[in-house]
This record gives structure tokens, C-alpha cells and sequence, in this order.
């Protein structure tokens, strides 16, 4: 891992040059990236840290949102608490708000304390909408973002600096953390809470720490949120805000440092680019999801890592023109079964279905062909190119093998 | 004889109706190396749980340096000089050996809830985690993670961490439960070493062992210390050769 400080310096300057680089509407889906990327770190400290998963990170974002639209509303970006300084409201209420629910939660652990965390986000959802002052109804509560310290605040540049040097700034902090006293006596209770105990630890009261600065860095990245779009609305405290930040955080790797940020800003990614595409995106990010959980158990980044640090010996020209193979023949099953996903989905779409009259029916457009639906050649060609890729990926994955047991 | 650094006054333990530890008597003498024995089923492992706080006993009095500790938290029995290991190797799988000794060590500098300093520059826990890996023969595998150990390089790690916090009196549960001949004396030699200087009591099933290590032995059976003496007044005692040595020698 000697490259590790270098490639972490080109990824800084690319992400400070970005702006620059790509468009917009890019840009904006790099802001939401770097958010999600520090809400799922926040996570990554609580579940691949401290080994606690919490199914209802959502809250702590969400009410850093909140404190955040409240305090711009009040302070108007001056004074004590100027626009760049913002944050640290939401990070308040996300620690203040996380010690006193970690206080509850980490009384239990594993499955009570994932149902403990799940129960205290939906208490807070299907409260929100009855607190009007507090969460603004269906209207949600907007504000607008302020000029100070001589920066604007009003275009997305801006706005996407601001994000960066926050989302830097935490992840560095994350980083620290770990590396502390407290941060290792996370690993401890991740390890064997029991034996924690028998060397003379609090771990309750460790546990509700950690617990809070988590939920400390998910309210920072709640109010980054709520800054980038002036305001916040009872949605962001919704149970799929929570279960996206597990996800995310398990595709990246929850238990390598930087995996969550990773798992968090592709995944994002993926839907900006997905959502445009296709309406059955989420789909694809179970699909993902389960895929990477069965045959990347370590995560996206998780992997890399086991890969770099136990090389399979074979070299690294072997290495990569296997991973050359197996790419293009997931390539191939994967655009076989896309296919076949939009082809059914749009078949049973009602809007198809509105258009089938008389036993007439219509071609369906996809990939810039028009496909006749009861014709067997456009199930034909999904399925045997899905076939084809997973029967290529078999045959490298032998090969691999034969070429294991020959070393051995 | 000095005062007991230890000792158990009437203490007795029952879960319901099942009655574990029936008023156990015991004085563990300051630098003396006390084992107890008896049958499966005796109550060792509850009377362990009892000293170290797991338990609570349901009644008598458990003197640590002459104050009681019964029915104290596991974490404040610690901090009052009292460490054990345990019966099933109880350590953090998932990270470095070095890692592990570094958990326990921190406690001892009262390094829990910190985190403004950089754990690789506490010098003091360092160097004294490179004086519990020397002690227990582990420096070489510092940087392997305590899952790959062998399962006698596991029990060498639980020792150490039950050595960390620098404790008066430590307690060992069948620390050699599992372990060929060569390992049972490569421990035997180990926990000689360590305990230079600090009380032991240990529970063993190693009837070579204990007779070779301990000064004194108590024989526990259905919950009662029958009988307390050193090895040879242990083998001479028609009590314990009937309620214990016997079946085995028959």
C-alpha cells in the first residue's frame, strides 16, 4: 500500500478540479455523491467499526438537515454561525441527538439493537409530520443560503467547495478517530464486547460514544444536504434514507476504511445515471447488492484490498488479463439479462398494455431496435447472451482453478 | 502465614432450586500459586465467576485485600487488582495480536474514553505491550491477526491480556483444556514465569500440572471445599482420595 498517500493526492486533485472537468449536471451529482459518501463513513464508523448496525441512521442525517434550515432561517448565514460554520449545527444535533438515543440502543446488541434503532427512526417519521414548527407539514421548511465570508454561496461551484472541503475535512477526522485510544476500543467491541468488559471497560457507555459520533457525522452530512437544496423536508427521516446507507456502505466495504465513502458515492452515481435511464433502477441496486453480498462478501473496496495485499501468486500480468476475462464475460451476461429486465418491464407496462388491442401487439423499442414481443428472437437473444456470459465466466473461473491445483 | 489476598468467607451460590457452591471456604495467601480441582460438575468455573464478578453470590462475603468484592461489576473486580482468563479462549479474533495486548493495556493507564491522542504514540502502552509479547513469547507474531494463531499461542495471548492490567491476584481457567503434552509443558513453564511475583489461582484438569505448579490446593466437590493443603498433604488426605483421586486411581 506504499501508493496509497500518492493516489489519495490525484484523487484530491481531481475532486478540487472538478468543477472545471464536467458539467452541471454533474457537478450536482458530485455534491450528492460527497454526501452520501460522509453519511455512509458515519455509518461505516458505527456498523464496520464498532460493529453495531443501525437500521436507522436516517434520523441522525435527517436532523441535522433540520437543524441546519432552522439555523440558516435564524442566523441568515451571519454572525456567529455563518454559512461555512453551518454545519457544525447539524453536527450538534446529530450528537446530542445520538447519545440519547445510542443510550437506549446499546443497551442491547445485534438483532435488539438494529430493531431499537429501526423503532427510534420510525418513532421520529411518524412523528414529524404532526410536529409542524419543527418539520414544516408536507412543505417541509426551505431557507436560503447566504454570501458570507466573501463567497456567495449561490452557485453550484460554490455550493460543491463547500460540500468538499466538509466531506475532506470529516473523512479526515474519521480517519484520526481511528487511530485513537477510543477508535481501537472500537474494534474491541466489534471483537468481543465480553472480554471488553472482563478488562475493565464501560462498554455501554463506550458504545453510546461511538454511537453519537456517528451520528454526530451523519447530522454534518444531513445539513450539507439541506444546504445544497435550501431545504429539508419529514422525507429525508424516511426508512429508505437508512436502509441506502447500509446498502451503500456493505457494496463498498463496510470493514475496510474507505469502503462506505466509495460504496456511497458509486452507488449514487449509478442512480444519477440510472434514474435518467431506466424507471426499474432500484432494481438494479438490489440486484447489485445481492451480487456483491454473494460473491464480494468484503465489499467493492474490501476486495481490492484482500486482492493487493494476498496477490495470487500468479503475477500481475496473469492477474489482471483474468480479471480482463472475467469483466467482458460479465459484461456480456449483464447486458443479456439489462435486456431482458427492460423488455419485460416494458411489456407489462401499462402503457404497453393501454396500446394492445385486438391481439395486436405493438413492436417495443429497445437498444434502437423495434422488437416484436411474441416473436421468440428478442427473448432468444437476452437469454443466450446472458447465457453466454455466465458460461464464459464459468470457464475462466475453471481455468483458474485447474491452474490452483496444478501449483498445489 | 500473612493475611489472605483472597479469601471466601461461607459463600454460597444457588440458581433456583440448584444449590452450585454450598458455603465455600477458601484463603488464597499473598505469592502462593492455589489451585482448585475436583470432578466435572464441582462448581470451579461458577466459583471463578463469582470472584471475577460475573456472578453475584447469594450469600457470604468474597474479601479481595481485606474488602468485599461480592457482587461488584466484572470491570470494578478489574480495577481492584483482579484479572482471569477464561475456560474458552476469549480474545478479539478480528484484529493483531498486538492489538489485543494494546486493549488490555490501555485500561490499566485509564485510556478508555479518549480521543484526542494517537494510540501508536502512547509510548508507555507500547513499550509495555513489547514487554507482555516478550513475556509471553508472541513478539514475532505481533502483526498477525489473534484468529491464525495456534490454539496455544491463543491461550499465550489470553494470558498476556490477563496479565495486562498488572493485577495482584489472577485467576486461570483450565488454561491448558485442549493441549498436547509439549504445549501443557510449555504453558505449565509460561505461567510459572508470569507469576513470579503475584498470586495465582488456577483451575486445572491436568493432575500433573497441578500437582507439579500449585503451593496449595483446594478440592472442590458438589459445591464444598473439603479439603486445603499442599500436594502432599492433598495426596494424603482419605477424604479427597474418596471423593476424587480415588475414582481416578481405582
Amino acid at each position: 500500500m506504499k501508493y496509497a498517500p500518492l493516489l489519495l493526492l490525484v484523487t484530491v486533485a481531481v475532486l478540487i478540479a472538478l468543477p472545471w472537468l464536467v458539467s452541471g449536471s454533474m457537478l450536482n451529482a458530485a455534491v450528492q455523491m460527497l454526501i452520501a459518501a460522509l453519511f455512509a463513513m458515519a455509518f461505516g464508523l458505527l456498523c464496520g467499526q464498532a460493529g453495531m448496525l443501525s437500521f436507522g441512521h436516517a434520523a441522525y442525517f435527517g436532523v441535522g438537515a433540520f437543524a441546519a434550515v432552522h439555523a440558516m432561517n435564524a442566523f441568515g448565514g451571519e454572525g456567529l454561525l455563518p454559512t461555512p460554520l453551518l454545519p457544525l449545527v447539524g453536527g450538534a444535533t446529530g450528537l446530542v441527538s445520538g447519545l440519547l438515543a445510542g443510550y437506549f440502543s446499546t443497551k442491547r446488541t445485534g438483532v435488539y439493537f438494529a430493531m431499537i434503532t429501526l423503532a427510534l427512526a420510525e418513532l421520529l417519521h411518524a412523528l414529524a409530520p404532526h410536529l409542524k414548527t419543527v418539520f414544516g407539514g408536507e412543505a417541509g421548511v426551505s431557507s436560503f443560503r447566504m454570501p458570507a465570508w466573501g463567497i456567495g454561496f449561490g452557485s453550484l461551484n460554490d455550493v460543491y467547495f463547500l460540500t468538499l472541503v466538509w466531506t475532506l475535512l470529516c473523512i479526515g477526522l474519521l480517519y484520526l478517530f481511528s487511530k485513537t485510544p477510543l477508535g481501537r476500543l472500537a474494534l474491541g467491541l466489534r471483537e468481543n464486547a465480553h472480554r471488553l468488559r472482563f478488562l475493565g471497560y464501560n462498554t455501554h457507555a463506550l458504545g453510546t460514544l461511538i454511537f453519537a459520533i456517528s451520528a454526530m457525522f451523519a447530522g454534518i452530512a444531513g445539513a450539507l444536504q439541506s444546504m445544497n437544496i435550501e431545504a429539508a423536508n419529514y422525507v429525508v427521516l424516511e426508512s429508505h434514507i437508512s436502509t441506502a446507507v447500509v446498502l451503500n456502505s456493505f457494496i463498498g466495504g463496510v470493514r475496510v476504511f474507505l469502503g462506505p465513502a466509495i460504496g456511497g458515492a458509486v452507488m449514487t452515481f449509478f442512480g444519477h445515471v440510472t434514474s435518467d435511464l431506466t424507471r426499474v433502477w432500484l432494481l438494479y441496486q438490489g440486484i447489485i447488492f445481492v451480487l456483491v453480498m454473494m460473491f464480494l462478501p468484503r465489499g467493492l473496496v474490501g476486495e481490492l484490498v484482500e486482492r493487493i495485499r494476498n496477490p495470487s501468486g500468479e503475477g500481475l500480468a496473469r492477474t489482471l488479463s483474468t480479471l480482463l476475462a472475467r469483466l467482458v464475460s460479465l459484461a456480456i451476461a449483464a447486458f443479456g439479462a439489462v435486456f431482458l429486465i427492460e423488455f419485460l418491464q416494458r411489456f407489462l407496462s401499462p402503457e404497453y398494455r393501454a396500446g394492445v388491442t385486438d391481439g395486436n401487439w405493438p413492436d417495443i423499442a429497445l437498444f434502437s431496435y423495434d422488437w416484436a414481443p411474441l416473436s421468440v428472437l428478442p427473448w432468444a437473444f437476452g437469454l443466450g447472451l446472458f447465457g453466454i456470459g455466465i458460461a464464459l465466466v464459468t470457464m475462466v473461473n475453471r481455468r483458474v482453478a485447474a491452474r490452483k491445483e496444478a501449483q498445489a | 502465614m500473612s493475611d489472605p489476598i483472597l479469601s471466601l468467607q461461607h459463600v454460597h451460590k444457588s440458581f433456583g432450586e440448584a444449590h452450585i457452591i454450598r458455603d465455600a471456604n477458601l484463603d488464597v495467601i499473598p505469592g502462593e500459586r492455589h489451585a482448585v480441582i475436583g470432578p466435572n460438575g464441582a462448581g470451579k468455573s461458577t466459583l471463578f465467576h463469582l470472584c471475577s464478578g460475573q456472578f453475584a453470590p447469594s450469600d457470604g462475603k468474597i474479601l479481595l485485600n481485606g474488602k468485599n468484592i461480592a457482587g461488584l461489576k466484572p470491570a470494578e473486580v478489574n480495577r481492584r487488582g483482579l484479572a482471569r482468563s477464561f475456560q474458552i479462549t476469549n480474545i478479539f479474533p478480528g484484529v493483531t495480536v498486538f492489538e489485543n495486548l494494546r486493549l488490555a493495556v490501555m485500561r490499566k493507564h485509564n485510556l478508555q474514553f479518549v480521543f484526542w491522542r494517537s494510540a501508536a504514540r502512547l509510548r508507555v502502552v507500547n513499550e509495555e505491550v513489547d514487554d507482555l509479547l516478550t513475556k509471553i513469547r508472541l513478539t514475532e507474531r505481533a502483526q498477525t491477526l489473534a484468529s491464525q494463531l495456534s490454539y496455544s499461542e491463543q491461550r499465550s495471548l489470553e494470558i498476556g491480556m490477563t496479565l495486562a492490567s498488572d493485577p495482584q491476584v489472577i485467576l486461570l481457567d483450565e488454561p491448558m483444556a485442549g493441549m498436547s503434552h509439549e504445549e501443557t509443558d510449555y504453558t505449565a513453564g509460561l505461567i510459572r514465569e508470569i507469576t513470579e511475583g503475584r498470586t495465582l489461582l488456577i483451575v486445572e484438569h491436568d493432575m500433573s500440572v497441578v500437582f507439579s505448579l500449585a503451593h496449595r490446593i483446594s478440592v472442590l466437590v458438589y459445591g464444598e471445599i473439603i479439603a486445603t493443603g499442599t500436594p502432599e498433604e492433598i495426596r494424603g488426605n482419605a477424604r479427597v482420595k474418596e471423593a476424587y483421586l480415588g475414582e481416578e486411581a481405582a
